[in-house]
């Protein structure tokens, strides 16, 4: 059992490390780096991102149209995809991750800019709000111990699934139609209409489709959109969020990316 | 009177059960062709409404399909050979399958009178599917792109390369100079783009079997953008063939062979273009040996709240690209300006052109009209999520042969159902607005022509 714990810490220990895409040295949030991060904004993001990064550019209305998402308003400093408590500012690795690896069906990944060139563009992109010069964003720990998949951990997934009602959204069998879903009911904060996520579809997941990404999602939450955080339902339990997340993926039958 | 009702309500049944089958099928977002599977994003990152791009998808093209920006080409969907799926695959392959399920085409009598059987007063066809065009493009190494669309018009019963180029981009510096070799579309950077059009081109209907330099009865008039087509009556190909005076021809060709350069060396707002074609309606060689020249630029501005609008404007050179009855070289030129603005669901565009011939033979001088001009106004905004509505005017202030010449102005009315992203039905309506001036020509015996159809990309 106790060799079982240690395996289970040293796979934990080697997924966090490979959660942290960013390499490179990373430059110092100064005027230049700013200033170069402009142009690789002025090149890239704008147009989707709008000049003044209130996701107005002239190529966002047309992601959405009439429905959500619309391109992130980096002004409001109230982000998607964070590894910190909801409501809280994203960490630059939060944000890197985001860059590099880009959002399933929306936002392509920039692994093609420099690692330098992105954290330059996330530099430029933390001054859009002022909020990123008075708050240092600290990300929530992955709680628990990794468990390994089996049977045990399903029911005890599936118990979660239907104990947290994530059906009522994504449905009992994940696909995305539960009767809010259905109904119409799902908003994003600018008051547009969006679908739960198809949970048998990982690779369309937004904030990614590994163990440890579905933790962070189900730990954070979107802000935004009407997904909750559940860290308060999920930190008091050794392998809770680990077990949400092996049923998660055994709704799919894709393989584990 | 009944045949017409008939046919319009075998038409409305079609459309309606077109349009019932939206209610059963699964109305998701997919990521669609080549470029979709290749970077994960919905067709929406870089178009407006396909196949028209928006802002980001015009420096996508630009930039040799690489993310703007960026030099991706590199790795980006790279796998070694052995490790190739499928679905690798689907990353550099995509077709479109376009046409018209019905179409019903009112003439206020036979033209000429007699001459064709197969043109009566009013008649409705059922022709899917007119088009299919299967698509090769992406990049094969840093910096190096390339697009090859195979063509096959069931109507004409050919298949052609549509296009097929290799592009060397960001050469000295990024965005210094994107090089473009081989069958291209000139106007690809152009403010209104001939081959991205919602309303398709409807070819001209001309009586079979002409004679080279004779004069070829047209039938129906196409119907296609006014500021990109020949305009004149009674030009020829090197081999004799008459030119339609309503297909897009020169900077706003669909595709021809040459080199094109592009690239925005003078910062962000402006881009420059120049090029060199065989010249007009060749394809592999140069049967003139004399090549035709061009130059664009066009200016940008995109830093609105939801707002884009860009200014173009060229000169095409001809360098005896065209014939005329007499059997004799003309310069044909072409010099043009256009402009597109988008705000929101608003896609709003016009250009308009100035043909020219330069020394009009003296065999045909007396009854030739050297300058011909062409506009089109056009408007593509959604009204829905998925209902996409489209309005264009057309109009060909017509040259050349004055005893053939007639100018011809139409509307064209198009509402788009998007069943999925990449699946929509239509129905188009196009009215002459010069039938009231009379005649035999074919630019006033078309009173009205409608069409439904279908058009998928995958």
């Amino acid at each position: 059992m106790r060799r079982h714990h240690l395996a289970s810490a040293v796979v934990l220990i080697l997924m966090l490390g490979a959660s942290s895409p960013a390499h490179a040295a990373k430059p110092d949030d100064n005027p230049a780096t700013q200033a170069q991060g402009k142009v690789i904004f002025d090149r890239t993001c704008l147009w989707c991102h709008g000049v003044t990064g209130t996701g107005d550019g002239p190529a966002g209305w047309f992601l959405g149209r009439y429905a959500a998402p619309r391109p992130r308003n980096f002004t409001t400093g109230s982000f998607k995809f964070r590894s910190t408590p909801s409501g809280d500012l994203p960490t630059d690795q939060d944000l890197f991750r985001t860059v590099t690896k880009g959002i399933p069906g929306y936002m392509p990944g920039f692994a093609s800019l420099t690692e330098t060139e992105r954290w330059q563009v996330i530099t430029y992109v933390k001054s859009f709000s002022p909020a990123f010069l008075v708050e240092t964003p600290v990300s929530l720990p992955l709680t628990g111990t990794a468990t390994p998949l089996g049977p045990e951990s399903l029911d005890r997934g599936r118990a979660l699934y239907e104990r947290f009602e994530c059906h009522t959204c994504h449905g009992v069998e994940g696909r995305g139609d539960g009767p809010v879903a259905q109904a119409g009911d799902l908003r994003d904060v600018s008051g547009l209409q969006i679908q739960a996520t198809d949970l048998t579809r990982p690779s369309s997941f937004k904030n990614g489709a590994t163990l440890q990404d579905l933790i962070r999602t189900l730990l954070t939450g979107l802000d935004g959109t009407p997904m909750p955080s559940y860290a308060s339902r999920l930190t008091g339990t050794d392998h809770d969020g680990w077990d949400l997340a092996h049923y998660i993926r055994s709704l799919s039958a894709e393989s584990a990316p | 009177m009944l045949r017409r009702i008939f046919i319009l309500t075998v038409g409305t049944g079609v459309l309606i059960l077109i349009a019932l089958s939206c209610l059963v099928l699964p109305n998701k977002a997919q990521a669609i062709p080549a470029f979709t599977r290749k970077y994960d994003v919905n067709c929406t990152a870089c178009h407006t409404a396909p196949p028209v791009l928006n802002t980001f998808g015009q420096r996508f093209l630009e930039n040799g399909y690489q993310l703007p920006g960026t030099e991706d080409g590199g790795f980006t969907g790279k796998k070694k050979l052995g490790d190739v799926t499928l679905d690798d695959v689907g990353k550099y392959l995509a077709f479109r399958l376009v046409g018209n399920a019905v179409r019903n085409w009112s003439f206020q009598q036979q033209n000429p009178a007699g001459a064709d059987a197969g043109v009566v007063e009013n008649k409705t066809e059922f022709t899917f599917p007119e088009n299919f065009v299967l698509f090769a493009g992406g990049t094969v190494a840093k910096n190096v792109g390339f697009m090859v669309e195979l063509g096959h018009d069931v109507e004409a019963g050919e298949t052609d390369v549509e296009r097929g180029f290799v592009s060397f981009n960001n050469l000295g510096a990024h965005n210094l100079a994107h090089v473009r070799i081989g069958k291209f579309d000139p106007s690809a950077f152009y403010s209104v783009v001939t081959i991205r059009q919602q309303l398709n081109d409807i070819g001209e209907s001309t009586s079979s079997g002409c004679t080279p330099y004779a004069s070829c009865s047209l039938n129906r008039v196409g119907l296609g953008p006014g500021a990109f087509a020949t305009k004149f009556y009674g030009l020829y190909d090197r081999s004799g063939s008459a030119i339609s005076p309503f297909a897009s021809t020169l900077y706003n060709s669909g595709g021809e062979m040459g080199i094109d350069v592009h690239g925005r060396p003078f910062g962000d707002s402006f881009l420059y273009q120049v090029g060199v074609l065989n010249g007009a309606n060749e394809n592999f060689g140069d049967t003139n040996k004399g090549k035709d020249v061009y130059a664009m630029l066009r200016y940008d501005y995109a830093k609105s709240d939801y707002f884009a609008v860009n200014f173009s404007g060229f000169i095409y050179q001809g360098n005896s690209n065209v014939q005329v009855q007499s059997h004799q070289d003309v310069n044909w030129n072409r010099y043009g300006i256009s402009t597109r603005a988008t705000y929101k669901m608003v896609d709003l565009y016009a250009a308009y052109s100035i043909d020219r011939i330069n020394k009009v033979p003296t065999g045909v001088i007396g009854n030739f009209d050297a300058t011909a001009t062409g506009e089109t106004i056009g408007m593509d905004t959604y009204v829905t999520n998925s209902t996409l509505l489209s309005l264009r005017y057309d109009n060909i202030d017509a040259g050349g042969m004055m005893d053939q010449r007639t100018s011809a102005s139409f509307i064209g009315v198009q509402a788009k159902q998007y069943l999925r992203t990449n699946v929509a039905i239509f129905a188009r309506n196009d009215f002459n607005l010069r039938k009231t001036d009379g005649g035999e020509a074919a630019a006033r015996n078309l009173r009205n022509a409608f069409s439904a159809g279908i058009d998928i990309v995958f």
